[in-house]
C-alpha cells in the first residue's frame, strides 16, 4: 500500500515537471540568440521575409524568424495571456495596441537611439492613443484610407477626381449610366464595411468628438452621426449586385482585372491589387466628404510599430533588429514594396499611385482612424457590418450608444 | 487481492491526474476569474463579485448567440438524424458497391472543420451563385451567407453536410446488431416496411439514437471552427454562436474575465442539457 502510493507522488511530480519544462527554454542548442518578429500584416509576409533573410545574413549569431498567423490581433492577445508574448510585435496602431500598451506589456523606448530621425507626429499618434507618457512602440510605416480608382476607366469616361461628396456621387452615377459599377463594394468583410466610416468620421465629426464620448459629453444621436451614417449608406447603390457576399480578397481580384471603377480601401491593398494584374493603372485620393475640398483631410494611420516585449530575454539584440528595419536602404525597400509612407524623415513615396496624396503629407492634412479611438469589446466592424443591410440610422446609432455604455461600465 | 487493486488505481490514476491538471484546474480557474475584472493580461487585477454576470444578463448580444446556438443545434440535430438513419438503411441494404459507398459517405468526416468551410465559403460565393442565376432562384443567386436573414441556413447546410458522416456510420453499426430472423418472422406475420421499421428497426437501434441525438447536438452546440470559416459571426452578429461571442469578446475585446462568467454559465447549460436528454432519451430506450 504504502509503496504504491510513493509511486503515485513520483507520477505526480514528473507530470508537473515536464509541464514546466516545457515553458522554460533558455538559450537555444545552437548557442544563437533567438528572436521572434510577429507581424499582423499578410500583404507583407514576403516583404519582411526579405529584410529578415538579410539581417540574419549580416549578424551570424542571431536568428530572427517571422510569425505572421491570421486574424494576427487575437493571436497575439491568447500569446499575451498564455505570457508568451514575441521578442518583436509589429502592429498597427488600434486600440489592441492602446490595450496592450497600457497593461505594460511592452517595453518603454524612451530615449533609446532608434528614436532618431523618426516623425515625431506619428511617435505622438501612439502616444496619443496610450494616453501614457512611456513610448511603447516605433512607429514604421503609415497608411492612407481613401478610393483607390482605375486611371484608364477614368479616362475613357473623361472623369475628374471628385473633389466634394457631391461630386462623388455624380461620378459614380455618371460611371452607373455608362454601364460601369462604380464602387466593388466587399461587405462580408465586415472590416471592410467600416473604411468608409473611417474617412467620413474624423472628417465630419472629428476625433475629438470620440473623446468627448468617452467623457460621456455628447452621444452618437447626434446629426454629425446621422450625416455619417447616411453616407455610408449612399454609396450601397453604386455598388455591385451583391455588396455583402463579396470579400476583400475578391475585391482585389475584380478591381484588379478593371471589373469596377473605384474601390474603397486603404494603400495597403495595392500589392494585393498589383499581384493579381500588374498592369493596372491605379490611382488614390482621399474620400472627399463634404463640400470644401480645403477643409478635407487624408485619413492616414500608422500601419505599423514595432514594439519590443517588456519580458524579452534579448532586448538589445531586438532592438538592433529594428534598428536595421529603419536604415533608410530598408525602409525605402519596405515602403516601396507595400506602397505605405515612412515613419522615417526624408524617405519618401514616389510611386506613381500616390502622387494624388502627396500634398496631404507634405501640408500635414493628415488625421487618425475614428476607430482607433472606440473600444474593440464595442465591436464597430459587426455594428457597421449589420447597419449597412439594415439601412436604419436611428437604430444604428442608439445601438452604437448602448453598446458603447455597456462596455464603459463593463470595464470600469 | 490487494495488488490486483493497484492494477486498478494504476491504469485510473495517471488519466484523473493529467485530466485535472489540463481540463479541471484550468475550468476552476475560469471560475475564479469570471469574478475579477482581469483582461487577460495585465499585471493586477480586483475582484468584481457578481459583476460580470450582473451585466452579462443585460447583454442583448449573449442573447443573440444564445438563440442562434439553440435555434442552429436544435435544426443541425433533428436533420442530421434523420438523413443519416436513411442514408444508413440504404447503406445496409444489399446495393450494389455497398462499401464504396460507405466510403463515400463517411469522408466529409476525417476532412478537418475548417478547410471544408473554407471550400464552402468559396463555393457559396462563386460557384453556387452562378447556380442560382441559372435556375432563375433570386435568394440563391447572391451569396447566402452575406444575408441577414439567410446567412444561418447556410450554416446549417454545410454542419449537416459534414455531420451526417459519423451519424451514419453509428446508426450502420446499430442496424447490423438487429438478427435478421426478426425480419423474417416479421415478414410472414404479414407487416409492411412501415411497421417494420416503427416496430422493430427503431426499438432496437434505440440506444443508437439516443447517442446520436447527444453527440449531434453537442457538436452543434459547441460550434465554432465552422462560423470562423464561413461567416465570421457575421453579417453583424447574424450568426455569432455563443463559442465564437466568447472567444472574439475575451480575446479581441479584451473582456476576459467578463467572457469566463459567460462561459460559466454556458458550461451549467450545456451540463444541464445533456443530463436531461441523456436520462429522457435512456428513459424511453427501456419503454420500447
Amino acid at each position: 500500500m504504502a509503496k504504491w502510493s510513493r509511486w503515485l507522488g513520483v507520477i505526480c511530480l514528473v507530470s508537473i515537471l515536464l509541464t514546466l519544462t516545457a515553458c522554460a527554454s533558455g538559450k537555444s542548442a545552437d548557442g544563437k540568440v533567438h528572436i521572434e518578429f510577429f507581424q499582423n500584416k499578410p500583404e507583407a509576409k514576403g516583404s519582411f521575409d526579405e529584410l529578415i533573410a538579410k539581417f540574419n545574413a549580416q549578424h551570424p549569431d542571431i536568428v530572427v524568424t517571422q510569425t505572421n498567423p491570421p486574424d494576427a490581433e487575437t493571436v497575439l492577445m491568447t500569446r499575451v495571456v498564455k505570457e508568451d508574448v514575441p521578442d518583436v510585435i509589429g502592429m498597427g496602431a488600434t486600440d489592441t495596441y492602446s490595450v496592450l500598451g497600457q497593461s505594460g506589456i511592452f517595453a518603454d523606448l524612451t530615449g533609446e537611439a532608434v528614436l532618431e530621425g523618426i516623425n515625431p507626429r506619428y511617435t505622438q499618434m501612439l502616444t496619443d492613443l496610450t494616453g501614457e507618457q512611456a513610448i511603447n512602440g516605433i512607429p514604421y510605416a503609415a497608411n492612407a484610407d481613401g478610393i483607390m480608382y482605375n486611371r484608364t476607366i477614368f479616362k475613357e469616361q473623361n472623369l475628374e477626381i471628385p473633389k466634394t461628396w457631391d461630386e462623388l456621387m455624380d461620378t459614380a452615377q455618371k460611371l452607373q449610366d455608362a454601364g460601369i459599377t462604380p464602387f466593388y463594394l466587399t461587405y462580408k468583410d465586415d472590416w471592410t464595411t467600416n473604411l468608409l466610416f473611417n474617412a467620413l468620421a474624423p472628417n465630419i465629426a472629428g476625433i475629438d468628438f470620440f473623446l468627448e464620448r468617452r467623457d460621456n459629453t455628447v452621444t452618437f444621436e447626434d446629426p454629425v452621426m446621422q450625416e455619417i451614417a447616411e453616407k455610408a449608406l449612399a454609396v450601397l447603390p453604386y455598388g455591385t449586385n451583391d455588396n455583402f457576399g463579396r470579400t476583400y480578397a475578391d475585391g482585389n481580384r475584380a478591381f484588379a482585372n478593371g471589373e469596377a471603377a473605384m474601390y474603397i480601401q486603404g494603400t495597403w491593398a495595392i500589392p494585393e491589387i498589383r499581384k493579381a494584374n500588374a498592369d493596372i493603372d491605379l490611382g488614390f485620393f482621399a474620400t472627399p466628404t463634404g463640400d470644401d475640398a480645403a477643409a478635407n483631410n487624408l485619413v492616414s494611420g500608422v500601419d505599423t510599430l514595432l514594439a519590443v516585449s517588456e519580458s524579452t530575454e534579448h532586448r538589445a539584440e531586438s532592438l538592433q533588429f529594428i534598428d536595421f528595419l529603419l536604415e533608410n536602404e530598408n525602409i525605402s525597400q519596405y515602403i516601396e514594396q507595400q506602397t505605405a509612407f515612412s515613419a522615417v524623415e526624408g524617405v519618401d513615396q514616389e510611386d506613381p499611385a500616390l502622387t494624388e496624396l502627396q500634398p496631404y503629407f507634405e501640408s500635414g492634412r493628415l488625421v487618425d482612424f475614428a476607430d482607433h479611438y472606440i473600444p474593440a469589446a464595442v465591436q464597430l466592424n459587426s455594428l457597421v457590418q449589420e447597419f449597412l443591410q439594415r439601412g436604419d440610422v436611428d437604430a444604428f446609432l442608439k445601438r452604437l450608444d448602448s453598446e458603447w455604455t455597456k462596455v464603459a461600465n463593463r470595464r470600469s | 487481492m490487494a495488488k490486483r487493486k493497484a492494477a486498478f488505481y494504476w491504469m485510473t490514476v495517471p488519466a484523473l491526474l493529467l485530466f485535472f491538471v489540463f481540463h479541471t484546474f484550468p475550468a476552476l480557474q475560469g471560475v475564479f476569474y469570471s469574478f475579477t475584472n482581469w483582461n487577460g493580461f495585465a499585471k493586477t487585477y480586483d475582484f468584481v463579485g457578481f459583476k460580470n454576470y450582473y451585466y452579462l444578463f443585460q447583454d442583448d448580444n449573449v442573447g443573440n448567440a444564445y438563440w442562434f446556438t439553440f435555434r442552429f443545434a436544435v435544426v443541425v440535430t433533428l436533420i442530421i438524424n434523420v438523413l443519416s438513419l436513411l442514408i444508413a438503411m440504404g447503406l445496409n441494404a444489399s446495393i450494389k458497391a455497398r462499401n464504396f459507398f460507405r466510403g463515400i459517405y463517411f469522408l466529409p468526416n476525417i476532412l478537418s472543420v475548417l478547410i471544408v468551410g473554407y471550400i464552402f465559403n468559396y463555393l457559396f460565393s462563386n460557384v453556387f451563385t452562378v447556380w442560382g442565376e441559372n435556375l432563375g432562384l433570386g435568394w440563391l443567386s447572391t451569396n447566402l451567407l452575406g444575408s441577414q436573414a439567410l446567412a444561418w441556413t447556410g450554416v446549417v447546410f454545410v454542419a449537416v453536410w459534414q455531420g451526417i458522416a459519423l451519424n451514419t456510420i453509428l446508426y450502420l453499426s446499430g442496424l447490423q446488431t438487429i438478427p435478421t430472423q426478426l425480419y423474417e418472422a416479421s415478414g410472414l406475420d404479414g407487416a409492411n416496411k412501415w411497421q417494420e421499421f416503427w416496430k422493430i428497426t427503431f426499438p432496437l437501434i434505440a440506444p443508437f439514437f439516443t447517442i446520436n441525438m447527444v453527440l449531434a447536438m453537442k457538436n452543434a452546440l459547441m460550434v465554432f471552427d465552422l462560423i470562423v470559416a464561413l461567416t465570421n459571426g457575421g453579417p453583424g452578429r447574424a450568426t455569432q454562436s455563443i463559442s465564437h461571442l466568447i472567444y472574439t469578446g475575451g480575446f479581441e475585446g479584451g473582456e476576459f474575465a467578463y467572457q469566463s462568467a459567460n462561459s460559466v454559465i454556458y458550461f451549467i447549460v450545456i451540463a444541464v442539457i445533456s443530463i436531461v436528454q441523456i436520462r429522457y432519451l435512456q428513459r424511453r430506450e427501456t419503454d420500447m
